[in-house]
Parts: C-alpha cells; structure tokens; sequence
C-alpha cells in the first residue's frame, strides 16, 4: 500500500460521525506506550539501537496480519517530505515529535487508518487506535491485543513495583492514555467550560482545546483525558473515563436544551450567519472556520439546519489546516493564499453537501 | 484602522508581541484589547514546565534526601549514564535502568504526578503476570491458612501450607508452568 492513500484522502475512519453520541463525541482515541528491554530510550539511544528496535517491532507486525485481521503499511519518516509529514500530524496519524525525529522515526499505519504504532518517538513503541464517537472500551480492546501480539515477539520493560517504564514519568505504570475529543459548542457558549475543566482536573483527567492550550478551544473541541497511569487499572482508568464524559455529554445536551428553549432566534441568527459566511466568503482563517464550522454543526446537531452533512465539522477541521491545504493544492501557500484556498474549498464542500443541490465541479473528493 | 480581531470597531489599543525574537504589532479596539489581554504582565521566564516542577518538589519537599544526595557522590544510571539531576532536569529517564537506579527517589516524584499512587496496578506483560498471579495466590492461601490456624483447624492448615509451598518452588522456577489454577 502506498503512503500517497494516506496524504490523498482527508477521511479517516475515525472521522466518520457514525460511532455512539456521535453528535457530542467526535472520536475516540487509545495510546499505549511501551519500550523494548536492552535499549535505551529514544532520547539516549544511537541510530544503532533505534534500527535494531524498528526491525523487530516492524517485522512482529508486518507478520501479525491474521491474528489481528488488519494490515499495515511501514512508513519510515526520513523518506517522507515535510509537507507529507505535516498531512501525517494534521490527521493525528503521527505525533508532531515523531515527525521532527526524521533520522530514527517510523510509523505503522492500518488501512483503515485507525491504528498507527509509532516506533521511537518518546518511547520505543506507541500504540495508537482512533474510533469515530464513543468507543473507549472498543478503542483499548484494538490496543491491547496489537500490544498482545507484541509482548509474544519482543521482551518489553517492565517492573513489578512501577509497571511499563516509559520515558516520562507521567506515563509509568499502564502506559495508557485514553481520551475523547468532544465538541462542546453549548457548554463554551454558557461559559461552563472553566468550571467543569476544574473539577475535572481534581479527578485525575485532564481538558484541553484540541489545537493550542488558549482559554477558547478552536472550534469548541475538546479533548478529555486521564492524567494518572500509576495505580490505577486499565479497566478503572477507561470506566472513569467514560463515566465522566457521559456526564459532560449530558451536561452539553442540557445546555443546549436551554439555549434553545430561552434564545431560540438568537442562537438559530448565528447559526444561520455562519452558513452564510461558509458558502460565501472569499478569506477564512483557521481561527474564523472552525467557529463557523462548529456552529454550522450544532445547527445540523439541533435540527435547524438541514441539507447539510453531518461529517462537515470532522472532516473541515482536518482539510483545512494548512498541510491539508497545500497537500489539495499541489504546491505551497503562504498564510493569505491559504485563507483563500480555505474559503474556497469551504464553499465548494458545502455546495456538495447540500442534498437538495445536483452535485457541481469540484476536483476535490473529500 | 479597523480591530484585528473583530474587524468591526476602530482600532485603538496596539499590543506588542515577541515571538522566537520577532515583533509584532497587533491592533485592538478597547473591548477585545481587555479580553484578548486582560492583564499587562511581562513574562520574564518560561512558562512552567515538568522538569521545573520536579526539580522544585525534590527542593521544597525532601529538603532531607536531597542534601544526602549531594554530599554522597552523584547518583547515576550505569547504563545510560544518566545522573538524577538530567533526569530532574529533562523530566524524562533516559533508560529502563534508570527506574532501578533511582528507585528510592522515585515515590517522591510519582505521588505527585499520579495522584498519591507510586505502585503499579493492571495490566502486565505474560511472563510478569503469571509471577504476579502466583504471588498474589500464595498470598490470599497464607491469609487462609491463618484463618484455619486460628480456628484450630490444623489438618486444613497444614494442607494450605503444602499447596503454599508448592506454589512457592514454581515461582522460583521462574514462574514457567502455565497453568497457575
């Protein structure tokens, strides 16, 4: 399978908007991080080491088609240009650090692109599975067998008192991290955010806005995580999880609810003005795009708007960062040609999910 | 000149930012100059980050291990050589070793980022689960052959002992036998 199936389509399965609570939940994701004994980490290691480690964790998975019904592709990341590499990140197939570790990094991607292994990036090996919605159970089940088959082939570090070594401190113990990106247009809107933030962080799960650490997350996305991984069970660490974000999600549909019921027009005026401004405008920054996006979506989410696609939010959010754009584009784009470029195919993406209109000339099959 | 950030009022406030060494200017009008930047701070230092952190627990709160550590000579990792102040210093171990090396301080560090806990739970490779199913085993029979002794239940304590052991030389072995039950 070639790497161009990866760079050429912005939908990944994750993406597809159809797993559960959908509506609320955008996707799923699990990561396990492990290590090899007999190596040192990826920020000590030689080059030696880090092609010794790719090979036998290439070679484990490469082999495992049948055990784990799936297929990978190995993508080494030297042979990659920059621009594939940003493409790789915009679709959280590979981590920002994997991309920046050119001499040593390699990432094993499924077909269905919902499980990538990264090899040497902080640890020796990252499992990663994404879901579309609600899925923790699901998502670690994928994880924990690929790290099954795994732990058959190579001896992984291991301490009985302290669990999977990892590199950083704050994954020792399981390794996991599991976390749901959620969008939370109401709850932003209300002004809850700050508070639930806060008392989420007293139980050991952490919020952040998906792009950037700012008050305002881009596009009212949100992705909650746990924060503890020593001393706390898989089961128990992805039980909380789920617990806690099915709290927010009622929390999110409670708000929405409410601003429905006492600013109706309103909310239905912005709604409706950010459709406006996504079919017609000509300059779309990032910041500008993922408001509207979000808004377009929690219309379609409330019922006030219609005729347009509910996957618009998932998939603009990745088409339209500038990796994804320049990738469309065939070349590269400074800042304002891509503002353009943006709005432009906005416009065109919404023209195609307009169910009412016959389908116009675009190129771009997104 | 119109605000940057709402495009709709007159802009009136102008913000400088540095940037990797750069300037640049940013108008505002007043109502998004206050809510982009609400207070007017110079920051002097980065903002804080693991390595940081760790360093200032193990000097505000372990005033006692710390100055033992650095009278005797440094502690370090003979694998990958790592002493415990780069591992302070990075946030990160630089081998697998490392976790052995400075074992004893390492509480210290995972009670604050794991929420009081510094002993795994869950999860753990085949070879390691198996020893630690056999552990636990042996435990849970000793806590019964203490029920039995106390009961005055010799001949049930005696076999609990029995099977204890049993259990025992397998662990020894290497915990190789697969079927634990």
């Amino acid at each position: 399978m070639s790497i161009e199936r990866f760079l050429d389509n912005s939908i990944s399965s994750w993406m597809a908007g159809d797993g559960e609570h959908s509506d609320i939940v955008m996707s799923t994701r699990i990561r396990l991080a492990r290590n090899l004994n007999g190596y040192r980490f990826p920020l000590a290691f030689t080059e030696d080491e880090a092609h010794k480690i790719d090979q036998s964790v290439s070679a484990t998975l490469l082999d495992a088609n049948e055990d784990l019904q799936m297929h990978f592709s190995s993508i080494q990341i030297k042979d990659l240009s920059e621009l594939s590499r940003q493409v790789l990140v915009e679709k959280h197939l590979i981590s920002p650090k994997l991309a920046n570790s050119p001499m040593t990094g390699s990432a094993l991607i499924s077909d269905d692109e919902a499980v990538s292994i990264m090899v040497n990036e902080e640890d020796h090996i990252r499992i990663q599975c994404l879901f579309p919605g609600l899925e923790i159970q699901e998502a670690y089940k994928q994880a924990d067998a690929i790290d099954r088959v795994l732990e058959k082939e190579v001896s992984y570090a291991f301490d009985e008192q302290f669990g999977y070594l990892t590199s950083c401190p704050t994954n020792t113990g399981t390794g996991l991290r599991a976390s749901v990106m959620m969008h939370l247009p109401a709850l932003t809107i209300t002004k809850q955010m700050n508070r639930i933030v806060t008392i989420i962080s007293r139980l050991g799960m952490v919020v952040r806005g998906i792009y950037g650490e700012g008050s305002e997350a881009l596009g009212n996305v949100y992705q909650v995580s746990n924060q503890t991984t020593l001393g706390k069970s898989e089961e128990d660490i992805i039980a909380d999880l789920q617990s806690i974000t099915e709290q927010i999600i009622q929390k999110e549909r409670e708000a929405r609810n409410a601003l429905l019921k006492h600013s109706a027009n309103t909310l239905e005026d912005r709604l409706y003005r950010s459709l406006g401004i996504l079919s017609y405008a000509r300059i779309m920054t990032t910041e500008e795009a993922a408001k509207c996006l979000s808004d377009v979506r929690l219309g379609i989410d409330m019922g006030l708007i219609k005729d347009v696609d509910v996957t618009i939010l998932n998939e603009c959010m990745v088409f339209m960062q500038p990796g994804f754009l320049q990738q469309y584009a065939g070349t590269t784009l400074n800042t304002s040609e891509r503002d353009l470029f943006r709005a432009k195919l906005l416009r065109e993406r919404l023209q195609q999910g307009e169910k009412t209109k016959t389908k116009g000339e675009n190129s771009y099959d997104v | 000149m119109i605000c940057e950030n709402c495009k709709q009022r007159p802009a009136k406030v102008t913000v400088t930012q540095v940037h990797n060494g750069e300037h640049f200017e940013r108008h505002y009008c007043e109502v998004c100059a206050n809510s982009l930047h609400p207070f007017y701070v110079e920051y002097k230092h980065d903002p804080l980050s693991l390595h940081q952190l760790l360093t200032n627990w193990f000097n505000h709160t372990d005033q006692q291990p710390m100055q033992q550590i650095q009278k005797k000579p440094p502690l370090e990792c003979e694998v990958c050589g790592w002493s415990i102040q780069r591992f302070l210093d990075e946030g990160k171990f630089g081998c697998a070793s490392c976790y052995n090396s400075f074992r004893g301080q390492l509480p210290t560090v995972f009670k604050r980022l794991h929420n009081g806990n510094v002993t795994h739970v869950g999860k753990a490779p085949g070879a390691f689960g198996e020893k630690i199913a056999l552990k636990k085993r042996i435990e849970a029979i000793r806590l019964q052959m203490k029920d039995a002794i106390e009961t005055e239940k010799f001949e049930e304590a005696a076999l609990l002992r029995d099977e204890a052991r049993e259990l025992e030389d397998r662990l020894v072995a290497g915990g190789e036998e697969k079927h634990v039950d």
